[in-house]
């Protein structure tokens, strides 16, 4: 294939992603360098807002942003190197908890809170995701034809429903009383409250994400397990191996390559964290990188938002994606040269 | 099982199964559970004991509750459509639709059964159990409480319809284009070995692992000015991409677009480049080629990723919410604006009522197209 | 049978709507509308389109679009709905209408508590004010002989005995959630310790006695809650109180009307509604009002229909209709019972929210910062003096605080 066709069959697919894509990366990029600011005057204002009955009205001196002649604010843009990188990072109170050797410090800082519980929920729930998914997929492979469609079904549902009502219904079953809650408190007769301390809600976040996201990996390695040779497993029996061994010899060398697909998925995903947070409300004990980028992104009550630290933020969580897919990435290169 | 060989002891097959059947509970329960609740007052459906939940006291001492005659029938009619959909549907759709245009044929079915089920649940089944009923005695007299009035309250005292339709333009405008313009991106991507191509895939990858918030902020006052800044090129008619419907779709197909080439890729890798060349030979272009030899065996995976492009379009909350106004609002963040607002309780069980509405057609498609989901990544065995 | 007649109500439902009711002209401009989504915003933009012409936007997201829609040429939205706090963006960007022509033509009926008035200009026009303040159950304080709290020393003492004698094991209810809830607590608190924001250059300045005696009291309160304190919300601290769950709470006045709700209240009539708890020099509230403001971008003929349309909305008839969905601010209003904690904390003195820039600023900081103290992470005035540090960081990248 010539380039030129190359381009007419890829064009309009990349140009659609460097619209809306590349486009906005580069100006993240380049906002994470930049600080843009109205200049504010100070002025006496007198406002008047209502009270229950009659109005109270307050002379004060407030901070108001300049207007130009047409009525538009006036902003000055500034480059500010790598300050807002050193404002989330805040390097200095990191070094000082770390050379005091207090991690407890230094998970209190919002940056390395978020990245900490990012990695751990991302690391911990990989080899769930793999694990549970491939046991399924046996399971199903395992059950009797007739009742394998249903199974499936069934197995999907977690995987299709909507992400926001899949948090909230979790939500339903465990917080306060929820039904599974109170049965966990009749089993164990004892109090609990699963939403009152950091590690319950973490391990609760962690059971809901390997729970939507196992049937996507089980379904792959169900297709995958239609395709094992049958020839070689019999062979196998012959030759005396157990069923642990002919797991571990055949079935998964053959699976490899979809294990390093979901895999690569999952890892994208799970460093996203972010449904998880808002849907367990659970920002008084965790946060995670996206949910980080999205506080400085929203603007406040009175319309602040944090435009240059979010940049900042999002910069570093697109370099921390980056170095966690190269192990699986350097696969890949090797396959493509050598498919070709 | 093919071969006796390979035959597993009772014991390990009962373990297996009884695992099996415990995944099947954990994978359905919340969503059985929140479609409990929606059917129950809101006294019932927050209840922390279980039983109540299900029975449904309070609904049922309201006058609203189901006889056992009525849950006999109305699980059989669910039966019958569960049959109906993916055994009968499947085969009619072969049998009577011209080879390749049985997409047509599938549109025609799913429309039929789901309007089939509608009239049959809703309207046939409750005229027979009016007469039945009475006649039938202790078999016809309420037992579990239940109520249908917070799908009332979501689907015509708040106009959920509007936003289903919205749901629908939307996620049908997605999965439209981002299936043809990922395919001819896919099969370019599989049949080129440049290292062009490879570095376009490794760049997507990394598209596809960005923070979706930070990318959407930046759209929003570019689409709220859209007027201004595009009517040097369109003049006077230069349209407020802002809660313009079509904007989100293009919006949602780029940001799905990594995915769905990476997917479609390893689709057409599976196809041998022979069949292409062999057109080739016949003096097809490869536009031709594409068109006319490769794409009629691609069918499986063009459903397997349309199917992911519906997910993503029909449940994507960040960029619909922030982009689109009132008027062409769609589902979720329709829902999301119920549970935010100051709410009462009544005002949660309409909106779980709305989130098993929402439900509700995902499951139906999933019933459909579960096979092709299998069979297309089998034949795909998407490779990494 | 229920099916069926739900489907012959949908039909009815369906053929009613096809005539507008109610409404004393018809509106020919087409109009728009932008606000927050809850409950009395539904009242008001459900009577404004009994005009006709009028579609409205009851939105999640409208804190952060209504800056940008405003700002635009024409703006995309005529009428908007505001709060002390998210008016300040649209005035400091010059986005609002001055409305002095329009009342004067049109608003002999607007009480004059109603104009929101900045720098002598009317800029919006209240409909609703909404306050915290304390609720508590009649009946389960009058047994153990337990007087009205009037303090939050009164209060915790009033949850010890109540949690003594074995009535319940968490009396308390508070909207603290991590966030906007939590911080909001806070400020209640300061304010009614008589503490000050912020000093010269909006400097921050709640490192203090104030500021650690509030957070003290917080912390004391969260003993009687339930364990889940960081996550729980108005809705589920309502409620709880509506299956009888806690004791007291102070909560939106706007939430009153709940506890007496038939279909869902366990409580109904035995929750008595009383002023907020008084802090060392103020209720430990603060006021807050809701209203309607136009945009500037558009033609003096649209103003003038918007603004009828608004006058619509908020007129005696939706009052009335709607009499216990808000406090609101209309002749037409009769404050009953539910009204009375909003009406005794304004008598005691309670104070506005103090909306301002830097205030935003301040509330986000506090939102994200406070929940590392109630945990137990950090003391209280490293707390105070981390969260300073996280307000100025964000505050200079504003430009509200000069390097």
């Amino acid at each position: 294939m010539n380039f030129r066709t190359f381009a007419a069959f890829v064009g309009p697919s990349v140009f659609m992603m460097l619209l809306f894509i590349a486009f906005p990366l580069v100006s993240v990029f380049k906002q994470s360098f930049y600080i843009t600011q109205p200049i504010y005057e100070t002025v006496e204002v007198e406002t008047c807002t209502p009270g229950f009955l009659t109005q109270t009205c307050t002379t004060e001196l407030k901070s108001q942003p300049k207007l130009d002649e047409h009525g538009e604010v006036i902003t000055k843009t500034e480059y500010v190197g790598l300050q807002s990188y050193r404002n989330v990072l805040e390097p200095e109170r990191a070094w000082r908890a770390i050379s005091e050797g207090s991690l407890s410090v230094l998970s209190t800082i919002d940056f390395w809170k978020a990245l900490r519980f990012t990695l751990t929920f991302t690391l911990i729930t990989l080899p769930l995701v793999i694990v549970c998914g491939l046991g399924i997929a046996v399971l199903i492979n395992n059950a009797a034809r007739a009742i394998r469609g249903p199974v499936i079904f069934i197995s999907l549902l977690p995987f299709i429903i909507t992400p926001v009502i899949g948090v909230l219904s979790i939500n339903w079953l465990f917080r306060g009383d929820g039904i599974l809650t109170a049965m966990l408190e009749w089993w164990l007769s004892r109090d609990i409250a699963l939403f009152a301390q950091a590690w319950t809600i973490e391990i609760l976040m962690m059971l809901y994400r390997v729970w939507h996201v196992a049937p996507f990996a089980a379904i792959i390695f169900y297709a995958g397990l239609q395709t094992v040779n049958q020839d070689s497993l019999e062979s196998a029996v012959i030759d005396g191996a157990t069923r642990w061994q002919r797991m571990k010899y055949i079935v998964i060398p053959h699976l490899m390559p979809l294990i390093i697909f979901v895999a690569m998925i999952h890892l994208m995903d799970a460093y996203r964290v972010f449904e998880e947070i808002v849907g367990f409300s659970s920002q008084g004990y965790v946060i995670s990188l996206q949910w980080l980028t999205y506080d400085f992104l929203v603007p406040d009550q009175a319309g602040n938002r944090s435009i240059s630290r979010a940049s900042a933020s999002a910069m570093l969580t697109m370099i921390g994606i980056v170095i966690l897919l190269i192990l699986p990435l350097r696969r890949t290169w090797r396959d493509h040269k050598g498919g070709h | 099982m093919s071969s006796r060989a390979l035959q597993q002891p009772f014991g390990l097959r009962l373990t297996s199964n009884i695992f099996l059947v415990f995944w099947c509970l954990v994978a359905a329960f919340p969503i059985f559970w929140i479609a409990v609740m929606s059917f129950k007052s809101p006294v019932d459906a927050f209840d922390s004991n279980a039983l109540n939940v299900i029975f449904g006291p309070e609904t049922l001492a309201k006058g609203n509750g189901l006889s056992l005659l009525d849950i006999i029938l109305g699980i059989a009619v669910f039966w019958g459509t569960i049959i109906i959909s993916t055994k009968t549907l499947p085969s009619m759709v072969k049998s009577y639709s011209k080879p390749g245009q049985e997409w047509i044929g599938w549109v025609i079915g799913v429309l039929a059964v789901a309007v089939g089920f509608l009239v049959a649940f809703f309207v046939i089944l409750p005229a027979i159990l009016g007469v039945l009923n009475p006649l039938f005695g202790p078999l016809g007299r309420d037992v579990l409480g239940l109520t249908t009035e917070h799908y009332k309250t979501v689907w015509i005292d708040r106009g959920f319809s509007d936003n289903f339709r919205n749901s629908l333009i939307v996620t049908t405008g997605v999965v439209t284009v981002s299936l043809t313009v990922g395919t001819l991106a896919g099969y370019g991507l599989a049949r080129s070995g440049s290292t062009f191509a490879f570095w376009i895939l490794i760049v997507a990858l990394v598209f596809r692992a960005l923070p979706h918030s930070v990318l959407v902020a930046g759209y929003l006052p570019v689409f709220i000015n859209s007027a201004e800044w595009l009517s040097p090129i369109l003049g006077e008619n230069a349209p407020t991409l802002y809660g313009k419907p079509f904007a989100v779709i293009a919006v949602l197909v780029a940001i799905n677009q990594p995915f769905t080439i990476w997917m479609l890729r390893s689709f057409f890798q599976n196809i041998p480049a022979e069949l292409d060349e062999a057109a080739r030979v016949d003096g097809c272009s490869h536009f031709q080629a594409f068109r006319r030899v490769i794409m009629p065996v691609m069918w499986p995976g063009v459903i397997t990723t349309g199917l992911f492009s519906f997910l993503l379009a029909y449940n994507d909350f960040l960029v619909t919410s922030l982009l689109l106004d009132a008027q062409n609002q769609t589902m979720v963040p329709a829902i999301v604006g119920m549970f935010n607002r100051e709410t009462t309780t009544t005002d949660q069980v309409v909106a779980v009522a709305a989130a098993v509405s929402i439900t509700a057609p995902l499951i139906f498609l999933v019933l459909i197209f579960q096979r092709q989901i299998v069979s297309g990544l089998t034949a795909g065995a998407v490779k990494g | 049978m229920k099916l069926k007649s739900l489907f012959m109500a949908g039909a009815m439902s369906l053929a009613a709507t096809g005539a507008w009711a109610e409404c004393a002209y018809e509106n020919e401009v087409p109009l728009k509308s932008l606000s927050a989504g809850f409950e009395a915003w539904k009242a008001v933009t459900d009577a404004m389109a009994e005009c006709g012409n009028f579609s409205a936007s009851l939105d999640q997201e409208f804190r952060e679009k209504q800056p940008e829609a405003f700002a635009a040429n024409p703006s995309l939205y005529q009428i908007g709905g505001v709060a002390n706090e998210t008016m300040i963006p649209l005035l400091n960007a010059g986005s609002l209408r001055p409305l002095d022509d329009l009342v004067e033509k049109y608003g002999q009926d607007l009480l004059p508590n109603q104009l929101i008035k900045v720098d002598g200009k009317v800029m919006a026009i209240a409909m609703m004010v909404n306050a915290q303040h304390l609720m508590y159950r009649d009946d389960v304080l009058a047994d153990l002989g337990i007087e009205e709290p009037k303090t939050y020393d009164d209060v915790l003492a009033a949850a010890a005995k109540i949690k003594e004698a074995g009535v319940m094991e968490y009396p308390i209810g508070g909207t603290f959630k991590t966030g906007w809830n939590l911080a909001q607590e806070f400020v209640n608190m300061y304010m009614g310790e008589g503490g000050e924001f912020f000093g010269e250059g909006n400097m921050p300045a709640i490192n203090n006695e104030q500021g650690v005696k509030a957070l003290e009291t917080m912390k004391a309160m969260t003993e009687y809650m339930d364990p889940e304190f960081l996550v729980s919300d108005s809705t589920y601290v309502q409620q709880q109180f509506q299956q009888g769950k806690i004791a007291m709470a102070n909560l939106w006045a706007s939430r009153a009307a709940a506890m007496n709700d038939e279909a869902e209240s366990q409580v109904v009539g035995k929750v008595t509604m009383a002023s907020a708890p008084m802090g060392a020099a103020a209720p430990a509230t603060t006021i807050w009002w809701d209203g309607v403001v136009l945009a500037a971008n558009m033609s003096d003929e649209e103003a003038d229909a918007a603004f009828r349309l608004v006058l619509e909305g908020i007129d005696g008839e939706m009052v009335s209709a709607n009499n216990d969905t808000a406090v609101w601010l209309s002749p037409a209003y009769t404050p009953g019972d539910l009204a009375a904690g909003a009406a005794a904390s304004a008598e005691n003195g309670a104070k506005a929210y103090p909306a301002s820039a830097p205030m935003g600023v301040l509330h986000s900081a506090l939102g994200n910062g406070l929940a590392d103290y109630l945990t137990g992470a950090k003391d209280a005035s490293t707390t105070l003096a981390d969260i300073e540090a996280s307000y100025l960081t964000a505050a200079k990248e504003a430009g509200l605080v000069n390097n």
